[in-house]
């Protein structure tokens, strides 16, 4: 832990003042400190001398629409290929496969009548919504997960990251998810802004939009995952 | 183990009789290729001639190859290879399913799964990454399909992709199917399965599918194969005029345009210009639910559905409220032949019935066929099996092989009256081999057999028997003339055989097909325009050898033959040109072994010359021209015009053939392949160029090699 924290430090004295942070967290912490920063993952302490990790907000986030979805999961396979040179389900950052049959909630007895493809075809795709206090980030134990410069997308340094899954169980849909054979986490980077996902999808019905659009529609009150629009 | 690309590396091995499951290298099978070709070899190494398709001896393969789970467009598809029962001589033969199977078998890591044998009990096979174990399956035999499948998810977890058998292959019907997902079947081999107590097998995996190229090349390759990608059938030409479009043509599957919908999607999702430069609209151009049933389709469409990686969405995924009626499940989804097989039940048509008009009734029907057929777990051998009832019912023949009472329980007033439910009578006599009249399942050629249907049922064109063996015709003469007829001669079964017709099904202008064709096959006159054929030439021998080989390439890759090759493309500024190397391109990028189109063609063209060994050597006859490759009379016979009068062949309006015509058809396509070319037998020169000199040995030891 105490290599990471040195390496938090020179990170900030090369990269960053506390102005450009807080102009790029917009948070306004008045009179915080700023102590450590690891990319733009920042840990500030109040005048109270409590301390707090900040992220900085992303510039986008991914949406994805059950209705338009066709379940061909180009998304899955574009996206690992990309990233991590190989095709995979199960270390996608956009979630199909697992609930492609059965939806969300899984198998029941009323399969037939519930989502999934062996259901009513509604096919919910669960993708991460970079949230602005990111439990994936809080977890970590390690300090692996930091905002990306260019997108302020969290994302996973791999050479921090020990495979704990701490990221995985703290996040509200398990989202990050560790390799079984690198034993790293995965997630969402949103590919340099232009995430393949999107760009693969043969019906369009993943989009990447401008933060506070995305939260409107990944955060309401009839959205069950990471979908509707 | 060292790092595979494309290939997992690994066969697993399930004995069910011993309970023993192993481990095999899939590379010492990499000659040939994946799927079907490794299958065959597996076949012809270690399933003896005489064997039969129900004994414990036999064998079934599930095999993917190296470009399933990569995300190769359309490369979803699980090969299934083993005996078949509906066949005579209970040849060797191939069924697919597409789905999300295959990639998820890759995933868990597997390339193939191998079994054998018989368990005591009814059991299902849990693969768990590399852990695999046989479990009981006593409480879930005699449920169909679809529970089946969430019964397997309920133990294994929701990511679970499963294929199974319904109640007809646990009975042992001939024409019983494999499926998995909502609605993908592999036919034939239902029994197969059920005869070794295997219910279903069960899938999960957290691994990958490493590419050895370039991620960059990999991805540029993709989006050139997303340009030249047409809709379903590889067709380019969209149905209805386009701002974007030189040609449009109203027979193609290309239906989307402004103001259709998939209407009960929830809002309506229109399917729109589908311009074919814009990669979010590839998998709105193909609206099947319209193509198949008509406009009325698409206020029950709630979208297209399909396989893993595949953009071309060919699968109508519809809500069918009226099937409530009956106690199903509202949702139900197909294509094709799973639509158009209770159609061709309901041979007197389907009218209006229960409360619908005759437009929904067209929709309501086929659903209430398709669900039954999907659950069950029947198989239609490519339609066949109504024509075969329509065949028994209106020469009177069925009234005299079924027992009186059994007769009067059929309910033909619905039959008659085109009211649908009777398919709810029909298909469960069929899938618990409920008396006399379920025989109609065993397959046209044991079923005429047994209730001897005389030689104007194999000779009237009208009942579409391609084959003594009992095949239907399935993109035949009708498609290219000698192209498709001799096509149709090669296999074991339907030939499912798209390769030719993933061409000149295009909707292509036919000069332009022409000119493509002179490309590759080196003239134009490789193929003919539709019903307007010449006499036969090398060229269309070519056509018939690239087909049979890129089917069998396909389907060891594996990747769809029903969308691949891509021959043609819907770009003005590609000339409409494809690319016949992407096939190559892809295999060397996934696998870093690096192989021409050119040698992939002849590792193709290695696997067919084997799965012709294995017929030759279960048939055990010298010649294959006689014993195997023979058509129906009707196929050779001159066609009568409306004036009752004959047309004679090689003229227009006819898509007869010619027998003289077909014999030098034959010979050609046999000096294409290598083999002798009187017999159609593969000769030593030609197994051994291809490493296969063991198999030579073999037939000759047998007295079955050419002299």
């Amino acid at each position: 832990m105490s290599d990471s924290t040195e390496k938090r430090e020179t990170i900030l004295s090369k990269d960053q003042t506390r102005r450009d942070f807080l102009k790029m967290t917009g948070t306004g912490l008045a009179g915080a400190f700023v102590a450590l920063t690891l990319g733009c993952a920042t840990t500030v302490r109040t005048r109270e001398g409590n301390e707090l990790r900040v992220w900085a907000t992303p510039q986008g986030a991914l949406v994805h629409d059950p209705n338009r979805c066709v379940g061909c999961k180009r998304c899955e396979a574009a996206c690992t290929v990309r990233n991590d040179g190989k095709a995979s389900a199960y270390i996608s950052r956009i979630k199909v496969s697992r609930n492609q049959n059965f939806g969300v909630a899984g198998v029941s007895a009323a399969y037939a009548k519930a989502d999934g493809q062996l259901g009513n075809f509604r096919i919910v795709a669960e993708t991460c919504r970079q949230c602005e206090k990111p439990a994936c980030g809080v977890a970590c134990p390690t300090g692996a997960l930091s905002t990306d410069k260019k997108t302020g997308a969290r994302v996973v340094n791999a050479k921090l990251c020990v495979g704990c899954g701490a990221c995985h169980d703290a996040c509200p849909w398990n989202l990050p998810t560790v390799d079984a054979e690198t034993r790293k986490s995965t997630k969402c980077l949103v590919c340099d802004g232009d995430p393949t996902c999107a760009k693969n999808c043969p019906t369009g019905a993943i989009r990447y939009l401008p933060y506070a659009e995305a939260e409107k529609l990944l955060w309401g009150a009839e959205v069950v995952s990471g979908a509707t629009a | 183990m060292a790092a595979t690309y494309g290939y997992t590396g690994k066969i697993l091995r399930v004995n069910l009789t011993t309970g023993k499951i192993s481990t095999d290298d899939t590379l010492k099978y990499k000659d040939f290729i994946g799927g079907e070709g490794m299958a065959m070899k597996i076949m012809w190494d270690e399933v003896a001639p005489g064997v039969t398709p129900y004994a414990p001896e036999n064998k079934i393969v599930f095999g993917t190859g190296p470009l399933c789970g990569t995300g190769v467009p359309c490369s979803g598809r699980t090969n299934i290879t083993s005996l078949l029962p509906s066949s005579p001589f209970h040849g060797v033969s191939s069924s697919h399913m597409g789905g999300y199977f295959a990639t998820e078998l890759k995933y868990s890591g597997w390339d193939m799964i191998v079994v054998e044998g018989k368990a005591a009990n009814p059991v299902w096979l849990r693969i768990e990454d590399d852990k695999v174990k046989i479990e009981d399956a006593r409480w879930m035999w005699g449920k169909g399909i679809f529970d089946t499948q969430a019964m397997v998810a309920s133990f294994m977890g929701k990511e679970a992709q499963v294929a199974a058998i319904g109640q007809a292959g646990e009975n042992l019907v001939n024409l019983s199917v494999i499926r998995t997902g909502s609605s993908h079947s592999a036919g034939g081999h239902g029994g197969v399965m059920g005869s070794k107590n295997l219910k279903a097998i069960g899938v999960k995996g957290t691994g990958s599918v490493k590419i050895a190229g370039d991620r960059k090349a990999w991805a540029e390759l993709d989006k050139l194969m997303m340009s030249v990608i047409g809709a379903n059938n590889q067709m380019v030409v969209p149905s209805s005029p386009q701002p974007w479009a030189e040609f449009n043509d109203k027979s193609s599957r290309w239906t989307g345009r402004k103001g259709l919908y998939w209407g009960a999607a929830n809002p309506p999702v229109e399917t729109g210009e589908c311009d074919p430069h814009d990669m979010q609209s590839v998998g709105l151009r193909t609206m099947k639910a319209v193509f198949d049933f008509g406009p009325q389709a698409e206020k029950y469409t709630v979208r297209m559905g399909g396989c893993s990686h595949c953009p071309i969405r060919c699968h109508s995924q519809l809500k069918v409220p009226q099937l409530s009626k009956y106690g199903m499940d509202e949702y139900v989804s197909n294509t094709c032949m799973g639509w158009f097989s209770p159609r061709g039940v309901m041979f007197k048509g389907i009218k209006a019935f229960d409360g619908n008009s005759e437009a929904d009734a067209a929709v309501v029907g086929p659903a209430i066929g398709a669900k039954l057929a999907d659950d069950y777990g029947v198989w239609c051998n490519y339609g066949q099996i109504g024509r075969d009832l329509q065949y028994a019912y209106e020469t009177g023949l069925l009234k005299k092989v079924l027992p009186a009472d059994e007769y009067a329980s059929i309910p033909w007033e619905k039959l008659e009256k085109g009211d649908a439910t009777f398919l709810i009578d029909f298909y469960e006599r069929v899938a618990f081999k409920k008396g006399e009249f379920s025989h109609i399942a065993d397959g046209t050629y044991w079923l005429a057999e047994r209730w001897k249907f005389g030689d104007d049922f194999w000779n009237g064109k009208v009942y579409k028997v391609w084959s003594r063996q009992g095949f239907p015709v399935h993109h035949s003469n009708e498609a290219g003339g000698q192209v498709g007829a001799l096509i149709s001669c090669f296999s074991n079964r339907d030939a499912q055989n798209h390769s030719h017709m993933n061409f000149i099904g295009s909707k292509l202008p036919i000069a332009l097909q022409k000119e493509i064709a002179g490309e590759i096959f080196g003239s134009p006159d490789a193929l003919d325009a539709p019903s307007d054929y010449k006499p036969m030439n090398e060229y269309k021998a070519r056509f018939v050898k690239w087909s049979l080989g890129r089917s069998m390439l396909h389907n060891s890759l594996t990747v769809c033959n029903w969308m691949w090759p891509m021959s043609v493309s819907p770009l003005k500024e590609r000339k409409y040109r494809g690319d016949t190397g992407l096939e190559a391109k892809f295999y060397s990028l996934a696998t870093g072994i690096q192989l021409s189109e050119k040698e992939l063609d002849e590792a193709a063209a290695r696997c067919f010359t084997l799965f012709r060994a294995i017929t030759q050597r279960q048939m055990g006859q010298k010649d294959l021209r006689v014993a195997h490759d023979q058509t129906t009379e009707w196929v050779t016979h001159a066609e009568k015009g409306k004036d009752g009068k004959e047309i004679p062949q090689f003229t227009k309006g006819t898509i007869a053939m010619e027998e003289k015509d077909m014999e030098l058809g034959r010979t050609l396509v046999y000096r294409e392949f290598g083999w002798d070319e009187k017999t159609g037998a593969p000769t030593r020169a030609c197994l051994e160029k291809y490493g296969m000199a063991d198999v030579a040995q073999d037939l000759a030891s047998r007295g079955l090699l050419p002299v």
